[in-house]
């Protein structure tokens, strides 16, 4: 048995985003903080917001997180008006202390899990997110990686073999992993390429806020081209010393 | 500052039968939380609180009134605006104590209906709803006079005095894009209140070492007092419109992150910075034509002294200057008249359809047009000083009652009340301000006082007809 991940699902819940069709299925073993959010203009108080819509988001709200609860999730609910959607993002990323965060795209039974590895930097997190949300499914794992010039093979190896018995250790059976590398292609252009025959992608964030990632930075392509769930895990916000 | 609460169970309800709703659970830096789930995000950093105060004050003390300060008060005009500005910092420090502790939406209207009860509350708060209308009028007719000093450069005749007309304009325009407007207006105004800050130190900087004889011209000698001492606390009353802009900063301390840092640093911060503006531009411009001769050139008396000091591209830049900066005050008035009235409405002393939010662009539509719809008629009188020091009323009577609610707070000293700023020199410090607050009033012309009464007046009686059974107090 892993820990439950907390993963968080922001949905603009005034808006009519909803939980995809296998989303909740996809987050059955994490425990899901899940953040409906409206953002108002400056013009209007978010107190004014809340007296007027409080009850509508609850009430979706709630219902959305049934729909995890039902799956087998653990949930945690909160409602934000906000004018700034990116700093409630953050914070409650920070607050909870989020391992990750879900990009809720539409989704059948997950069988094939692409994991994005760039580097040693935040691979434990990278691991406790794969392991704690598909360690007891049966999905396989590809471990995938874009190598750069001056890295060799060796470094390479060294690299996706001790993900590979870290996630062991967390009850991802070896057999279900798998490594893939390749040179010389532009990361992006290669992951979203690679995505295309997978269910879920995993990856770490490009900058320190998931925010910029969902509002447009380079990795967005990605869940753009992907139209599948992306899981980005997220940095340690406490340390920015690389982690064993 | 975390988690700490007013303890206040308001209660009660209007004739419509609405009930006050009900305090937060707990304030922190970066959320008020409502029943543990719901949470209200801050956004305004310290940035944005000093745009907020700089940007509503400055659009008056500088580019308004010189000209008629000086044609009233003479040189001494320039100690009525230290007076203002003392005045206003003896106000702005109690405030900021009672804003870190109740760092809530409303501002003055907030810590003096929880403090001192629902119908000192109501006289503030629909007080403070209708001086902010005046101020934007004040403000507009002040953009009218700018916009028509712009005609009158580009040489273009017009067979009336447009002031009125393009002030009516610009407050149609400004109530419609607060309405229908959803772009970021907060990153507008910080650059907007840049822009001005930039703009008006090369100017000063360059008048100032004009007047002290750098650059050959050198000032006139004149006799400070030349309207004798009284006229400059008139002045200092007229003059006090452009020090209303700090508790602006209080009115959305709801939304102001870090508060116990950020909401004292705001309001003090604004209010020295514009009074070190006002002082150094009425030195300026009195220096560079005298009073009597500054005194008739009126609202855009700044044009001339900036045309004096830099020819044609001197002028042009401070007209644009004025333009800004009015519109940015008109503009922030609007929507601090908008909160002070979503405030009333969460109270239950307006009724609750006011602060309805509109479902297509998300503002609070009825608010708005509750602020704007009004203004547009006290900008058809046109009357600068009267419009002024209504404003002005209404401001100075809740902030001596905030400088009272201090007192009270402290005396009682009820286990909610804990601020993380705390005002030094107390009790001193707020009971000058109070009485100074009070004090100015005395110096207005009889008009201004007899409409502020009026106000008055009319809010208690609004008050005991519509929500006479709502208790706002806290426990103290």
């Amino acid at each position: 048995m892993t820990d439950r991940p907390s993963i968080l699902v922001p949905i603009r819940v005034l808006e009519g985003e909803s939980i995809p069709e296998g989303v909740s299925e996809l987050l059955a073993n994490a425990h899901v903080v899940l953040l409906g959010y409206h953002v108002i203009p400056e013009q209007t108080a978010p107190g004014q917001a809340r007296m007027q819509f409080e009850e509508r988001a609850t009430d979706r709200l709630e219902a959305y997180g049934s729909l995890f609860e039902q799956a087998g999730a653990t949930v945690e609910r909160r409602l934000v008006f906000t004018h700034d959607g990116q700093k409630t993002i953050d914070r409650t990323i920070a607050e909870h202390d989020c391992l990750a965060v879900l990009v809720p795209n539409a989704t059948r039974p997950v069988e094939d899990v692409l994991v994005a590895v760039r580097g040693t930097v935040g691979v434990d997190r990278l691991a406790r997110v794969v392991a704690g949300v598909f360690g007891e499914t049966n999905a396989s794992v590809t471990l995938y990686h874009v190598a750069e010039d001056e890295e060799t093979d060796e470094d390479v190896g060294t690299l996706l073999d001790g993900l590979v018995d870290r996630l062991d250790d967390l009850g991802v059976d070896a057999p279900r992993i798998e490594t893939r590398v390749e040179r010389d292609t532009d990361t992006l252009d290669a992951i979203t390429d690679a995505s295309e025959v997978f269910d879920v992608v995993v990856m770490g964030e490009t900058d320190p806020s998931l925010a910029t990632f969902v509002f447009g930075m380079p990795a967005d392509q990605v869940a753009d081209r992907f139209l599948g769930p992306v899981l980005v895990v997220q940095r340690d916000a406490a340390s920015t010393t690389p982690e064993e | 500052m975390a988690d700490e609460r007013v303890d206040v169970e308001s209660t009660g309800q209007n004739v419509a039968g609405q009930a006050p709703v009900e305090e937060p659970e707990a304030v922190t830096d970066d959320v008020t939380v409502h029943d543990d789930e719901v949470e209200l995000e801050r956004t305004i950093g310290l940035v944005g609180g000093l745009a907020i105060g700089i940007g509503t004050m400055i659009g008056a003390g500088i580019f308004v009134f010189p000209g008629l300060a000086a044609d009233n008060a003479g040189l001494a005009a320039t100690l009525s605006f230290v007076i203002g500005g003392l005045i206003a910092l003896l106000v702005a420090l109690p405030t900021s104590e009672l804003a870190t502790a109740m760092p809530r939406s409303g501002g003055g209207y907030y810590f003096i209906s929880r403090s001192m009860g629902t119908a000192y509350g109501a006289v503030v708060g629909l007080g403070l709803w209708l001086g902010l209308m005046f101020a934007s009028a004040f403000y507009l007719v002040g953009l009218g006079h700018y916009a028509s000093a712009v005609f009158v450069e580009l040489g273009v005749e017009l067979p009336f005095s447009p002031v009125t007309g393009i002030g009516l304009l610009f407050g149609v325009g400004l109530t419609a894009l607060s309405i229908g407007g959803t772009e970021n207006t907060a990153k507008i105004q910080n650059v907007v209140v840049g822009i001005l800050l930039v703009v008006l130190t090369g100017f000063l900087s360059y008048g100032v070492l004009d007047a002290v004889g750098v650059f050959g011209g050198g000032s006139v000698p004149e006799e400070f007092f030349s309207r004798g001492y009284f006229p400059v606390l008139t002045t200092a009353a007229l003059v006090f419109t452009s020090y209303l802009g700090f508790a602006q900063v209080a009115t959305v301390a709801g939304e102001i992150k870090r508060p116990g840092r950020n909401l004292p640093l705001a309001m003090v911060g604004s209010v020295v910075i514009v009074t070190v503006f006002y002082v150094v531009t009425i030195f300026v411009a009195t220096s560079a034509f005298g009073a009597d001769r500054l005194g008739q050139f009126g609202e855009t008396a700044m044009v001339e002294v900036a045309r004096d000091f830099l020819g044609l591209p001197g002028a042009v830049a401070i007209l644009g200057a004025g333009l800004l900066a009015t519109f940015s005050s008109a503009n922030a008035s609007i929507l601090s008249a908008s909160r002070a009235v979503y405030a009333l409405s969460r109270d239950a002393l307006l009724p609750r359809k006011a602060s309805e939010v509109n479902l297509r662009y998300g503002t609070p539509h009825v608010a708005l047009l509750a602020a704007g719809g009004p203004i547009l008629v006290l900008v058809g009188t046109g009357r600068v000083e009267l419009l002024a020091e209504v404003a002005s009323f209404l401001h100075l009577i809740m902030y001596g009652l905030m400088c009272v609610a201090l007192i009270v707070l402290r005396r009682r000293n009820p286990e909610w009340y804990s601020p993380s700023y705390r005002v030094p020199g107390y009790p001193v410090v707020p009971a000058v301000g109070a009485l100074a607050s009070f004090g100015l009033i005395v110096f207005m012309q009889r008009a201004s006082i007899a409409i502020g009464v009026v106000v008055m007046a009319a809010s208690y009686l609004w008050y005991r007809y519509y929500a006479g059974s709502v208790t706002l107090k806290g426990d103290i």
